[in-house]
């Protein structure tokens, strides 16, 4: 088995042993419990934190992209989400249209 | 959708659901995972499990990244990296537990595989539009069509990596952050999210004083409480 194969097989399993071990103790917990307020706020917060990293200081490919246009992308998805009745697939659309059209300009 | 009170026809609005935004997002995201996997040597299997077993995109990357450099380091701390920012499943699915009604947690199992961010972020926006009794099919529904995709995208990604350029690649890279983005502003009406976006992004920069791969960990953890300490506070609103 290469080293791939065995960092693939041990991250699966831990993966899925912390998808189990949520599941196994929320059971104990009524939807407006406290803790799972809690566990709302830090995943929320967790996909927040990666949402701005991966904007404003992304690595690979993505970090070639100037900041301005990935900052312009967000915002005019954002926007569009937010005035169109939060219908998602036009402001992604939207959004990336955005970002790529002030790359080539900053670029040209 | 809470017209709704069918186990096929739940799962089935989910599946319509998992390809609309949410299958635009994950398959750019994954065409690019196929194409790094590629770049560092691995196989196509490899990229296909990858994606069906890990189902997170951060760690997916960590171990893509390790294979890419030989596991210089060696195994144990790619492995530990990749755990480290995946580990947002447990507090994922402590939430999202409670909102599918169901009593018998085995009955949970089918859908322990797809608790991650996409189905995760999906479900949180959905269910309050789904009756309770047919969450768990609409989220099965969603789950195993958003993995079909992931999956079916890698390895397209695996098999055209030769003809993604750095733009294209960067193109793609970008569709998932905003997607996710998208999700958070849908939310951003509600106190709770607009208290944890915000402390969420306030404590990203924590990434930059922590070791990388607990960062994402700690600020989720850090944004997380300050938010609902903050909510608390305000009584719960």
């Amino acid at each position: 088995m290469e080293a791939a194969d065995i960092a693939l097989a041990l991250t699966a399993i831990a993966c899925l042993l912390l998808r189990s071990t949520g599941v196994w103790l929320a059971g104990g917990f009524g939807g407006d419990h406290p803790v799972i307020a809690w566990a709302t706020a830090i995943a929320q917060a967790t996909l927040a934190a990666f949402v701005t990293l991966a904007i404003t200081a992304p690595t690979g490919a993505l970090a070639n992209v100037p900041l301005a246009a990935r900052l312009c992308g967000l915002g005019v998805g954002v926007m569009v989400c937010l005035t169109f009745g939060r219908n998602l697939l036009p402001a992604l659309v939207v959004g990336l249209v955005a970002m790529l059209a002030l790359r080539a300009l900053l670029a040209g | 959708m809470s017209s709704v009170t069918s186990a096929r026809g739940a799962a089935l609005f989910g599946a319509r659901d998992a390809v609309g935004a949410a299958g635009v997002a994950m398959a750019a995201t994954f065409l690019a995972f196929g194409a790094a996997v590629r770049e560092a040597g691995l196989s196509p299997g490899w990229a296909l499990v990858a994606c069906w077993a890990i189902y997170g995109m951060p760690g997916q990357l960590v171990l893509v990244q390790a294979a890419s450099t030989g596991f210089v380091g060696g195994i144990a701390p790619a492995v530990m990296g990749a755990i480290a920012v995946n580990a947002r499943f447990l507090p994922m699915a402590i939430a999202i537990t409670p909102l599918f009604g169901v009593a018998e947690r085995k009955r949970l199992i089918p859908a322990i595989p797809f608790i991650a961010v996409t189905p995760w972020a999906a479900a949180m926006r959905a269910f309050p539009e789904i009756a309770a009794s047919v969450r768990l099919s609409w989220f099965l529904g969603f789950g195993l069509t958003s993995w079909v995709v992931a999956g079916l995208a890698a390895l397209a990604g695996f098999f055209v990596a030769g003809m993604l350029d750095d733009h294209a690649r960067a193109a793609l890279l970008f569709v998932n952050p905003l997607y996710y983005a998208l999700l958070l502003a849908a939310d951003v009406n509600k106190p709770g999210p607009r208290r944890a976006i915000f402390c969420g992004s306030a404590a990203a920069g924590l990434t930059f004083i922590s070791p990388s791969s607990m960062g994402l960990l700690a600020a989720g953890i850090i944004g997380g409480t300050i938010a609902f300490l903050w909510g608390r506070a305000r009584g719960g609103r």
